[in-house]
């Protein structure tokens, strides 16, 4: 029997949500910004996106395209849970829900059917509760697999609802560009482009040898892609693989160049990985910091790895400031990230004596107060002038449980 | 758009019906009653072990943030959006 996969994609997403928020908005252009001041487009309304308002764009130019844009500064707790009711309502139809990003998702029903009839009427089943709930509207594609039903939601958007039967799949594929597929990005596709490959049907006929001379195991995945073959099944989230990192970066208001200010966002990101990574109780051996600097387009990145695994905020820090230490840091900071990896889960070895016990109960003492009045409520000194605590960004990894599910501010 | 309110407690009232949600009726702000005439958004977060409600609700002149702290059960406005024109 084939599979029957629901992909589920929200319609411009946090617009919408603050088009519903606002009913003032409906209609009108809206962009949403984060509230950091080196402000992008995060998303934008469907009625900004049709005067040329694109995702990324910095402000000053989609005013250009837009002079009426209504810029709106999001609130990602609304868009987050907005999001975990969603995937609520779509386990009353499936089990099996993989949350792909904040408003994506998609629903194996193939063993649901006996229950609703057909993945069709779950799909407006599921369309008509969001709207209904939320006010927004949604693309839903149904096909016999993950990649034809994504390719089979963004064929419609807004509201869409598209089927990709199984028997149409060949000659839907065959002049399909190949940059529609989910996977194969824009430097993929420039690559296949030099080798005379644009559509689909042009990838399922090219030479297998020849492709994975060139892309190794990769290429005779491409192909199986091109084909409309994929057998990857969805994963729900408690069943999906244990994290193998923990991280946090922040892009910073201004850059920075003094060693006093660099310290103290380096020990922001470390109460905040050491935090999330003593709540799912796991800790890592290697620390990771990363960096961007004021050009843009300079990153420098360097990882060490401890004796033991830590998930101490004053471990991870000392960590990080001596990678600072090694790396050719020669113009103004503009992001810092840490991450800690090599993980072990519940392995934490409790201090029995001297400097680290104090350093540990300290730290349970933090942990236990700001699990109670909130995070950072209680934090160290030398961060108190942090203008911005927490994270302010919906990582693409977001996920509605778990150590993904990270509190975003 | 401005925000002009964060977090001020008010007094308000409120219909708690089994089964349904919490629907606020009328608060009071600057010693003026503000009477609600539309919910527009409803959501909730947590701040650490207390669970927040938030309500979006317009009075026909504004969008005010109404959060309902469910474990010291008190209502405060947190922002304020004068109507978009």
């Amino acid at each position: 029997m084939n599979r029957q996969i629901l992909h589920l994609d929200m319609n411009a997403y946090f617009a919408s949500v603050e088009q519903q928020n606002d009913p003032t908005l409906r209609g009108q252009p809206v962009g949403v910004i984060g509230s950091s001041g080196r402000t992008v487009v995060t998303t934008c309304s469907y009625e900004a996106r049709a005067r040329g308002v694109k995702t990324g764009m910095n402000v000053w130019q989609a005013k250009q395209c837009c002079p009426e844009l209504i810029l709106v500064v999001g609130d990602n707790r609304r868009y987050t849970d907005t999001s975990k009711r969603i995937v609520a309502m779509m386990r009353d139809y499936t089990p099996l829900v993989e949350v792909f990003s904040i408003d994506e998702a998609f629903l194996d029903v193939t063993s649901s059917l006996a229950l609703f009839g057909s993945a069709e009427r779950i799909a407006y089943l599921l369309k008509a509760r969001i709207r209904q709930q939320f006010g927004l509207t949604c693309s839903v594609g149904i096909a016999p697999n993950k990649l034809l039903a994504k390719l089979a939601s963004d064929m419609q958007k807004p509201d869409g609802l598209t089927i990709i039967h199984p028997e149409r799949v060949a000659s839907l594929l065959e002049t399909l560009p190949i940059d529609e597929l989910c996977g194969i990005g824009p430097r993929l596709t420039r690559q296949l482009n030099r080798l005379g490959i644009h559509s689909c049907g042009q990838l399922s006929r090219y030479p297998l040898k020849f492709l994975q001379k060139r892309y190794g195991i990769v290429g005779a995945k491409l192909q199986q892609m091109a084909r409309g073959i994929d057998a990857s099944p969805v994963v729900p989230v408690k069943e999906e693989a244990p994290v193998k990192s923990v991280g946090h970066s922040m892009t910073l208001r201004e850059d920075v160049s003094s060693r006093r200010d660099i310290e103290r966002f380096l020990l922001q990101l470390a109460e905040m990985v050491g935090r999330r990574a003593r709540r799912y109780g796991v800790s890592g051996r290697t620390v990771h910091l990363q960096l961007r600097l004021a050009d843009f387009d300079t990153n420098l990145g360097r990882q060490k790895t401890l004796p033991c695994p830590v998930n101490q905020s004053e471990d991870l820090y000392r960590a990080a400031l001596e990678i600072f230490d090694t790396l050719p840091v020669d113009q103004p900071i503009r992001l810092l990230g840490i991450c800690l990896s090599n993980l072990q889960h519940q392995a934490e070895q409790l201090p029995l004596f001297g400097p680290a016990q104090r350093q540990w109960r300290m730290t349970t003492a933090m942990d236990l107060v700001n699990n109670r009045f909130g995070d950072a409520t209680l934090n160290f000194a030398s961060v108190l002038n942090n203008r911005e605590k927490g994270s302010h960004v919906i990582s693409p990894a977001w996920r509605p449980e778990g150590v993904r599910c990270v509190d975003v501010r | 758009m401005s925000m002009v309110l964060r977090g001020k407690r008010v007094r308000l009232a409120a219909i708690f019906e089994p089964g349904r949600p919490i629907k606020p009726v009328w608060f009071e702000l600057n010693r003026r009653q503000h009477r609600v005439l539309q919910t527009t958004y409803q959501w909730q977060d947590r701040v650490g072990d207390a669970e927040l409600l938030h309500f979006t609700v317009s009075d026909g002149e504004a969008l005010f943030e109404l959060i309902y702290n469910l474990k010291e059960q008190h209502w405060s406005v947190h922002a304020q959006r004068p109507e978009t024109p």
